[in-house]
Parts: structure tokens; sequence; C-alpha cells
């Protein structure tokens, strides 16, 4: 993946109304580092993830983020209405829009991609059903096949692993491994603070602004004070 | 005992009016199963409650310029509705605030257009834009109904992936940077298909042949585009049912037709519920 999954924050303030959500964060997610962003709730974390996304307006600093283009974002899963009636296997070949787009039809290449995506994550048997009749791990191992399609160099995951059951947290857990040993750069909000020493190398640890941010065996301990 | 044919055929056979009025319904529900449908899936009903009674002052000041002409109080009703949909579009904020905000502009919006009739025009002008004139429709209006109508399919089928993937996943949308203005074009194509509605169902009505029967075809829990061809054909149906009804009993057109699409949705829900009951599906929404 190179250089180019490196992020750079300067100083990054973001506000909603009055309320500051993220003030002067400055700091390097180098390229192909997988980091944990950890902090009570309120925090700042998902705010962080968006403004990184660049969907949310910075009230100031910057955000150097040059693969910005080949960037993907999975917002906390409340967010995905799961009363439309969309196949499983739909929602993970809308990881190829940018190859189709809003007009062009799917290729047969793309669907094969989208079947071995849905492979990896356990998915293969719901491929026919509808997003409103699936558990909540399942929904989510299908919005991790449609990361996996999006092919992105940067993957900003928010609560991957809050709501879902107990058997679909090793198969995100064994995704994530296999996007870092393909060197994307990876940064995922967590709460679950025994995953993050297991799994991730470095922690960022929010409280509106950065308390600590390195190795996590350094960095997290500030979560605790 | 009336014939079947008598009761069904003769009624359109014999009568040009009642002939208009078939082909002006079955127009508008080709469009309506398709917008309905997906006002129904955007979660937009109240939306399209709010423009249909967005069209009425615009019309009304139409009414005042040129009298009952066809041409200005579409061209009226475009104008208001459209206003409307850009005012809804800046209330971004949601949750209470914006139900309160929508529902004063009808509110707003229906008083200030019934004034504007009632100040120049008589009773029968006021009931006439409030509830349509479906058994009046003329030939030109008739192609107007039919051009917008085939305008509107022909742009959901084009645009039907993005209105689709902002409904179900906006924050997907804008992160693979799609980030053409879909919903503002959506609302666009409501109040079209709302003003080609107007002459036929009126301000109060438009919105009945159109949300009604999407809101039937989606108890069924079927795909999207099967829903929208399941909700034409209930709007179709009951207008069908509606005009014969009109006809045989002396009941007003408009409320008959939407009166008939509500049952069709009582029944759906009931039906829905009830194979539900008798055989669950897994899952959250079950």
């Amino acid at each position: 993946m190179g250089a180019n999954g490196r992020i750079i924050l300067d100083n990054v303030t973001v506000r909603y109304g009055r309320r500051v959500a993220l003030e002067a964060v400055s700091g390097e997610f180098p390229a192909g580092s997988l980091t944990a962003v950890v902090g009570v709730n309120g925090a700042g974390k998902s705010t962080l993830l968006a403004a990184i996304a660049g969907v949310v307006r910075l009230a100031g600093g910057t955000v150097n983020c040059a693969a910005r283009q080949r960037l993907a974002y999975l917002p906390q899963i409340a967010a995905i209405d799961c009363d439309y009636p969309l196949t499983v296997a739909e929602l993970i070949a809308l990881g190829g829009w940018r190859e189709f787009g809003p007009f062009r039809s799917t290729r047969i290449a793309l669907r094969a991609r989208a079947a071995a995506a849905a492979d990896t994550v356990g998915l293969t048997e719901r491929l026919g059903r509808l997003i409103g009749e699936i558990s909540v791990g399942e929904l989510q191992r299908a919005l991790f096949a449609r990361l996996v399609l999006q092919d992105a160099a940067i993957i900003l995951l928010d609560e991957p692993f809050a709501a879902v059951d107990a058997q679909t947290v090793p198969v995100l857990l064994d995704q994530v491994t296999r996007w870092r040993q393909e060197g994307r750069t990876v940064i995922a909000v967590v709460h679950d603070l025994d995953l993050v020493q297991a799994y991730f190398p470095l922690t960022l640890v929010l409280a509106r602004r950065c308390l600590a941010w390195g190795a996590t065996a350094t960095a997290l301990p500030a979560m605790a004070a | 005992m009336m014939s079947l044919h008598a009761l069904i055929v003769e009624p359109f056979a014999t009568l040009a009016f009642m002939r208009a009025a078939l082909v002006a319904c079955l127009a508008l529900a080709l469009m309506n199963g398709a917008v309905g449908t997906l006002l129904v899936l955007r979660r937009m009903s109240l939306d399209g409650e709010v423009l249909g009674h967005a069209v009425m002052p615009g019309a009304a000041v139409g009414f005042l310029y040129a009298g009952p002409s066809p041409l200005w109080l579409s061209l009226g009703g475009l104008a208001s509705g459209l206003a409307v949909a850009a005012l809804g579009g800046l209330i971004t904020r949601g949750g209470a605030r914006r139900d309160a905000a929508l529902v004063a502009f009808y509110l707003v919006a229906l008083s200030l257009g019934v004034l504007l009739v009632a100040w120049r025009g008589s009773n029968v002008d006021v009931m006439r834009v409030l509830f349509g004139t479906v058994l009046a429709i003329d030939r030109r209006a008739l192609l107007e109904i039919a051009a917008v109508s085939s305008i509107i399919v022909l742009v959901i089928a084009a645009l039907y992936r993005p209105l689709a993937v902002g409904a179900i996943d906006p924050g997907f949308l804008r992160a693979v940077g799609a980030r053409a203005p879909y919903g503002a074009l959506f609302s666009t194509l409501v109040v079209l298909a709302l003003v080609a509605s107007f002459q036929t169902f009126g301000t109060l009505l438009a919105v009945g042949p159109m949300l009604l029967p999407s809101a039937a075809a989606r108890c069924w829990g079927l795909g999207a585009a099967v829903s929208m061809a399941l909700a034409t054909g209930f709007a179709f149906a009951a207008s069908v049912a509606g005009l014969l009804l009109s006809y045989h009993v002396n009941l007003p057109s408009g409320p008959a037709i939407v009166l008939t699409a509500g049952l069709l949705f009582g029944i759906s829900l009931a039906v829905a519920n009830l194979l539900r009951r008798l055989a669950p599906i897994s899952g959250r929404n079950a």
C-alpha cells in the first residue's frame, strides 16, 4: 500500500454548535499501522473518524490524508436502515461502487469477488436474505465484506465489535489482522480494553483532547487515570 | 340483479368522462407506485404529505392570475411546491423540531391557499382545488399527466441505485464520493408528481393515491422493484373500484378512490400481520 496510507493530524478541532467535540488533536497514523481509539462516551472518538473521513467540517487545524480517495469508513451499525428490502449480496456488492458508480451494471468478476468476501466472513448461506432478516453480527460481517470489496488504503471502523455476538468478534478480528498484513492503515474505535491490549499495537486515548498516543502498552494506562 | 357487464364495463363504455378518468388514474398509478414506494422506503411519508399541500398557495396564485387554467395552476403549484421542498431541505436537523416545522409549513400553505382562492373564487372553486375533479379531465390535462408520469418513471429507473443507497446508508454514499444532490432531486420528483395529481385529486387527496397503495405493497415484505409494481397495481385497482363505486352509489370520485386505497392498506396490514404470526421469520424485524 506504501506511504500513501499515512494520516497526519495537525491541531484538529471540531465543534458542534458551541460544544467542542474535539480540541487540538495532533499526531500521525503511520502507513500500514493498526490503531485503537479509546475514551469514555462523548470523548470525540466518532468525531475523529468523521474528521479523517472528511464528512465533518473542521473548526480548526488540518487533516493531511493523501489517500482520502482510497479511504473506507464504517460508521456505527445503527446508521444502517435495515427495513430497506436489500439482500446481503447486494449490500456487499456496493463495496464496488467506485467501479460501477450510480449507473453502470455490476460485472461478473465483481460478483465473484463479493461471493469470495462473503465466504471469508462466513456469510455464504445468507447471501439471498434481506438485511432486515439477519442478526446484528451477520450484518456487521456483511459490512466487513463490503469493506473488503472497497479495497481501501485506509479503513476507519466505528465501534465494529459493539453489539455483535461472541462468534462474530473473532471473525472480524481475523479480517482486521488480514488488512494489517496487506499493509492497509486501520483505525478502529474500540470499547473493550482487553481486545485493544491483545490485538492493537497502537492506541490513541481521547478525552476531547489527546491524552496519550503511542504503543498500546504505554498509552493505554492513560485510560485508567 | 345487475350483470357484471353493466356493473364494470358499461360505465366506461358509455361515458367519455369515465374513460378519461380511468386513463388519468392509470397514468398516475404508474408513477405513484414508483414515487410512493421510494417515499415510504426513505421514511418521507410526512414530507410527501407536506409537499402535497405546499402545492396549494402557488396553484391559488395561478388561479387568481388566470382563472381555472390547468397550465397556470400547475406552474404556480410547481413553484410553491419546490420552494417548500427547498425550505424543508434546509431544516436538516432531525427529530421533533423538523416534524413541527414541516407541519407548520403545511398548515400555513393550506390556509393561505384556501384564503387566496376564496378571495376571488366561489365555494365550488375551493372544493375543486381541495378535492380535485377526476371526472372533468380533458385531453390536454391527460397529456400533461401522461408526460409527467413517463418522465418520472424514467428518471427513477435511472437514479434508483443512488436513491436506494442514500436511504439505506447515506454515510456510505458520501464516503464513496457520490455527492450529487440526490435527495433534492427526489423531492423535485415528488413535487412534480403531486402537481400532476393536483387537478385529478386536489391538494388534500393527491398524496393518497401515492402513499396508500405503496404502504399497502410494503406490507408484503417484497423487494423494492416488485413492491413498486404491486403498488402500481394496487393504485390502479383502487382507482377502478373507486370510480365504479362513485358511479353506482353516486359518491364523490376522488374520496371514493382514496378510501378504496385505504381499504387495501388495511387489508394488507391485517393479512401480513396474520401471516407473520402463523409463520414467524427469524430476524430482528420479524
